[in-house]
């Protein structure tokens, strides 16, 4: 396909409105396959302003007499309007930003072209697959085995090829167990709790249907995977709806674990929200931080009725259940909703930062998401289409993924020294799960990620991140490891709204990240100066 | 496991621990010991009692009173509940239940604080066990009924430091004029009372021709600004009881802006809304809603939305300024402290904000005799009110925006509020100064200040960056300002933080290595400097050879 057809114009000069804070800047302006740029003249400073037009989430044009503005909102939740010269050319230019920025080819996106100095194709991404998290509990434990069964996506499409299941099943279990469950989502392993020897698993709901169907390799799955927990272990089976909820989806095929066909097994709901209802709570919570002209003592209900800051309670409580299940009550965890996609992957990975010291760290959080969110199969694509500001109706459009950074946010709140990422970190991985030069966030699942060859012709955000010159945005600076499970408070009063995050373009006391530069200096200097020696692997170059 | 609520699931476990944190409020103490004791205290009775804690129910414990505090020490096994209250916080003490109440623990004392809880113990109800009790606690936390001396006149502790030094009136006249003077553009912030117009318009040749000549001091621009605080319809209605402002035709060349703010009953009832949804319980479903009712943060955004008119007028539209609301030591306090704080860095180092205080509240008349109510048992005292705490609530709001531009922590800002009601030090008893001459506060009562200034590394933050001439404007927009957890709702142990202990031990080691790295440099300077390479002339004044060293953190 030709990029060429879909841009209407050249050129055109225009000025650009970048929020309160920043100068505007004048220049010409000019629309590429993959960009927006505006040039400003050589009498000017010569930066080239650059926007990517994936990360254009709706796009607004007005045009009174020979000139137009273009509002453009992005998918990182910045506003920008451009005023251009000349009727037609906004018309033009609109035109070209609307088509551009909703291509649905995935290998004709910018990530295919992205070509920058000082990294290699096909690093990193070998750093994180499943076989390397095996290789860390094979290390505690031989009651789990690393299997291939789905090397060619046959029993699962949104699993990657190896997946880690208990030992004393074999491959034609799962196949069958991947059979009676919703998309494939056989029972497989999350997290391994070294200090208790339990563990968390996730899947996707039983397809018990109405005629209330069985499936003895499925039941088996789980009985043996109490038989090798400790004698007497018990199992908790986390939902992710409504008690209510997972009875109604019988009537569709669906279902919920039959009690007498688990022994061992109980079942707790945890109704969390989802897909359409808190897509619709993230962008009312937009239209509250960025109404102007909204009188300031409803703040606070508002901010009340947009019931954001309820989702993020109840992700952090259900993920405190499921770790409290391991660490206190010794028991394995299974959780799961409909598809165990979604709300299941959120439980799953903050459940994982809560016990686990190894994924605060740098390496080990990015492990995390590659492992329990992209290759776990939650789809970025469809879920990330557009952020808050489309105004298309949304099909599968859901912030979950921005809640869970929200939620681990909070956890960076609650314990400011055990996280060695900052929120610069968090704020990254959010604009790259909309809109990325790289290509981690691509598609929705290992199986497409294959077919487009994403691996091989695209560069691994984490390659980008963990650049030398990155560290000081991307990290701590107080880090210190913490040996123990951090259990956040949950309490209303203890919850925050994010503004680093939803007032980011709006906010002006003293800018976060003036302030992050003068920790780092104080930490870094007395790091230098002080002796104590660091772990020098990851110690960030100043 | 599945029976318990959700909630259980947050941190209740870890009650018991935090409990003993949060009765630790700042005061010295020997755990060692039955009863902590400060020089000059003295014991009065001790009795067997059952605490209704709030969160985790009926603890059986021994009471102490002396004649600062209640201490009380859990007597099961199980628990290591210590609280440890100085009387002064009483604001009301109450009879619950009667000899023929049945019930578990119906019978006993109710405690009303003024530091956001309520204090509950039930005693046996055979033989009047209480009345002792409730008699001790009324003599000693309101002296001045029973013709007694408050604690801070019987304190004998001995620091190294003297905090009534700190401020010296001529020295900080000599630095600042009233209250405040720009030291670029010569703009003044002055402070004063409503004018007593009246009904009928009265005016007064004298104020019109001061306030002229204030004008005249700035030659940049020919109009001088008064800045009312309260609202309009208040100040027009002032003028009944003989108050008013200034008129447009009395004193020409002088604008008048009206900043809103409410008065001091307002303000009490903010916070007594403020407390019903945060103590004992903390209003869960709506609790933003809820938040809101009370009105709270929209008070602090007035008092700071003013301040920064204030400073802004000064420091941007080089006029000068007089400030006053009715009285001219509540609401002018507030925005004369806190335009200070904004425009002036000295004032955010320990020392500044002590003077700040000394300076701009204590000296200058805010009553707190009669809003705090030291010592006195009439708790619905229509004059009590919480201006002082609004005050430094507004300050905890600047430090969070400002993170690196205070030198003091939230723990400096706690530990005041605190000594604010305890009655251990002289700093904050009477309403004025020609009352605290009289008594002699000075000679015969300790400072807060010297307590606080012979330990000050815990009341340091470590990432204090010093800048001069920065002005900090907070925004004073609903969506960055944020209810104070950690004073308002600290007795609630669920609110708690997990791991205080590290993050402090962790900042104690950041400014250890921070004033060592300024050591290092000093030292590096001075070596490296030819002039100063004969050591008999170094050590005369480091700080002031190298300022740049100075500002560099």
């Amino acid at each position: 396909m030709e990029f060429s057809e879909l841009i209407r114009t050249g050129q055109a000069q225009a000025e650009l409105l970048r929020g309160p804070e920043m100068p505007p800047l004048r220049g010409t302006l000019c629309v590429t396959g993959h960009h927006l740029l505006l040039s400003p003249g050589p009498q000017a400073t010569p930066d080239l302003w650059l926007l990517l037009l994936r990360s254009v989430d709706s796009i607004e044009k007005r045009v009174a007499g020979d000139a137009g503005t273009i509002t453009l909102r992005c998918k990182d939740l910045r506003v920008l309007q451009l005023d251009i010269e000349g009727v037609e050319a906004t018309l033009d230019i609109a035109r070209s930003i609307e088509a551009l920025s909703s291509l649905e080819s995935v290998i004709t996106s910018f990530p295919f072209f992205y070509r920058p100095k000082g990294l290699r194709l096909g690093e990193a991404w070998h750093f994180h697959p499943p076989e390397r998290y095996y290789k860390r509990i094979a290390r505690e434990t031989r009651a789990w085995r690393l299997s291939e069964a789905n090397e060619d996506f046959s029993l699962c499409p949104s699993y990657p090829r190896a997946v880690i299941v208990p030992r004393a099943v074999d491959d034609d279990a799962l196949a069958r167990s991947a059979r009676f469950r919703q998309g494939g989502r056989f029972p497989v392993l999350s997290y391994y709790h070294a200090p208790r020897g339990t563990v968390l698993l996730r899947s996707s709901q039983p397809l018990t249907g109405r005629q209330k169907l069985r499936c003895a390799e499925d039941e088996e799955l789980l009985r043996a995977v109490l038989a090798e927990a400790r004698p007497g272990a018990r199992g908790f089976i986390v939902d992710t709806r409504s008690a209510q909820a997972a009875k109604q989806a019988r009537m569709t095929g669906g279902g919920t674990e039959a009690k007498a066909a688990y022994p061992g097994w109980k079942r707790l709901h945890r109704p969390l929200e989802r897909g359409r209802p808190l897509q619709e709570s993230f962008v009312r919570l937009m239209e509250a931080c960025g109404d102007p002209e909204q009188s300031m003592d409803r703040w606070l209900s508002r901010l009340d009725g947009c019931r954001w800051l309820s989702h993020v309670k109840e992700a952090l409580s259900t993920a405190c259940l499921a770790a409290q299940g391991m660490e206190w009550e010794g028991a394995c965890i299974l959780v799961h909703g409909a598809e165990g996609t979604d709300s299941t992957l959120l439980v799953t990975s903050l459940a994982q930062l809560i016990l686990d010291p190894l994924s605060r760290t740098m390496a080990g959080f990015q492990e995390l998401i590659e492992r329990e969110w992209i290759q776990a199969g939650h789809p970025f694509q469809l879920r990330c289409a557009h952020s808050a500001f489309s105004h298309t109706r949304p099909k599968h459009e859901a912030p979950i993924f921005l809640l869970f950074l929200d939620c681990v946010w909070q956890l960076g709140r609650q314990f400011p020294l055990s996280l060695e990422f900052g929120e610069g970190m968090l704020l990254a991985l959010f604009d790259h799960s909309y809109a990325s030069p790289f290509g981690t966030f691509l598609c929705n699942s290992e199986k497409e990620r294959c077919l487009c060859e994403v691996r091989t012709r695209t560069h691994s955000l984490w390659s980008g991140l963990n650049q030398p010159k990155e560290q000081r945005k991307l990290r701590n600076p107080l880090y210190v490891p913490n040996p123990l499970a951090i259990w956040p408070s949950v309490e209303p009063q203890s919850l925050r709204l994010w503004q680093g995050l939803f007032l980011r373009w709006t906010h002006p006391p003293e800018p976060s990240e003036v302030a992050w530069e003068k920790v780092w200096q104080i930490a870094t200097d007395q790091k230098t100066e002080g002796s104590q020696p660091t772990d020098s692997a990851s110690e960030p170059q100043p | 496991m599945a029976s318990a609520p959700t909630s259980k699931y947050n941190s209740h476990s870890l009650e018991n621990e935090s409990i003993k944190r949060t009765s630790r409020d700042g005061v010295n103490r020997d755990i060692g010991e039955a009863l902590p004791r400060l020089p000059g205290e003295t014991r009065i009775t001790d009795k067997e009692v059952i605490y209704i804690c709030p969160f985790n129910g009926p603890i059986k414990g021994r009471v102490y009173i002396t004649n600062y505090r209640l201490y009380l020490r859990s007597l099961e096994t199980d628990s290591a509940l210590i609280l440890d209250v100085p009387l002064g916080v009483i604001s009301r003490i109450e009879k619950m239940g009667g000899a023929t109440s049945r019930g578990e623990n119906s019978y006993g004392l109710d405690i009303t604080c003024k530091d956001m809880r309520n204090l509950r113990f039930a005693l046996k109800q055979e033989g009047h066990s209480r009345r002792d009790m409730f008699e001790i606690l009324t003599r000693y936390a309101f002296p001045l009924a029973h013709s007694l001396p408050i604690f801070a006149f019987l304190n004998e502790e001995k620091f190294d430091v003297d905090g009534w030094m700190v401020y010296n009136p001529v020295e900080e006249y000599r630095r600042q004029v009233l209250s405040w003077i720009h030291p670029e553009n010569k703009t003044v912030i002055m402070r004063c009372s409503q004018p007593l117009v009246g009904m009928s318009g009265k005016r007064n040749k004298d104020d019109e021709k001061y306030l002229d000549v204030i004008r005249e001091t700035n030659r940049q621009i020919n109009k001088l600004t008064i800045y009312d605080a309260r609202p309009n319809v208040n100040a027009v209605a002032n003028k009944a009881t003989g108050g008013g402002y200034e008129s447009d035709d009395a004193y020409h060349n002088a604008e008048l802006f009206f900043l809103d703010i409410h008065n001091i009953h307002v303000m009490r009832e903010s916070l007594k809304k403020v407390k019903d949804i945060v103590y004992p319980n903390v209003e869960e479903s709506h609790w933003l809603s809820s938040l809101e009712s009370t009105h709270w943060l929209e008070h602090i955004k007035l008092v700071l939305t003013g301040a920064i008119q204030v400073a802004d007028r000064v420091s941007s539209g080089k006029s000068s300024v007089v400030v006053h609301c009715s009285d001219g030591w509540d609401r002018t306090a507030q925005l004369t402290s806190l335009a200070m704080l904004m425009l002036d860095s000295y004032y955010r180092s320990i020392e500044g904000f002590e003077i700040l205080v000394q300076k701009e509240w204590i000296s200058f008349g805010h009553k707190f005799a009669s809003r705090i109510g030291h010592g006195d048992k009439n708790h619905a005292d229509a004059d009590r009110s919480p201006i002082f705490l609004q005050f430094v609530d507004c300050v905890w709001q600047m430090s969070k925006q400002f993170p690196t531009a205070f030198e003091f922590n939230e723990r400096f800002l706690i530990i005041i509020l605190d000594h604010l009601y305890s009655c251990r030090f002289g700093t904050f008893l009477y309403n004025c100064e020609s009352a605290r001459e009289k008594q002699k506060v000075t000679e015969r009562t300790v400072s807060l200040w010297s307590l606080i200034n012979s330990n000050k590394d815990k009341f340091k933050n470590p990432f204090y960056t010093k800048e001069i001439n920065r002005v900090l404007y907070p925004v004073a927009s609903m969506r960055h300002l944020e209810l104070w957890v950690n004073y308002y709702i600290r007795w609630n142990p669920r609110i708690k933080q997990q791991q205080p202990n590290p993050v402090e031990q962790r900042y104690m080691e950041l400014l250890a290595l921070r004033d060592e790295y300024i050591k290092r440099l000093e030292e590096l300077q001075l070596a490296n400097s030819p002039k100063l390479s004969d050591p008999s002339t170094s050590p005369s004044s480091p700080s002031q050879m190298m300022p740049h060293v100075q500002t560099h953190f």
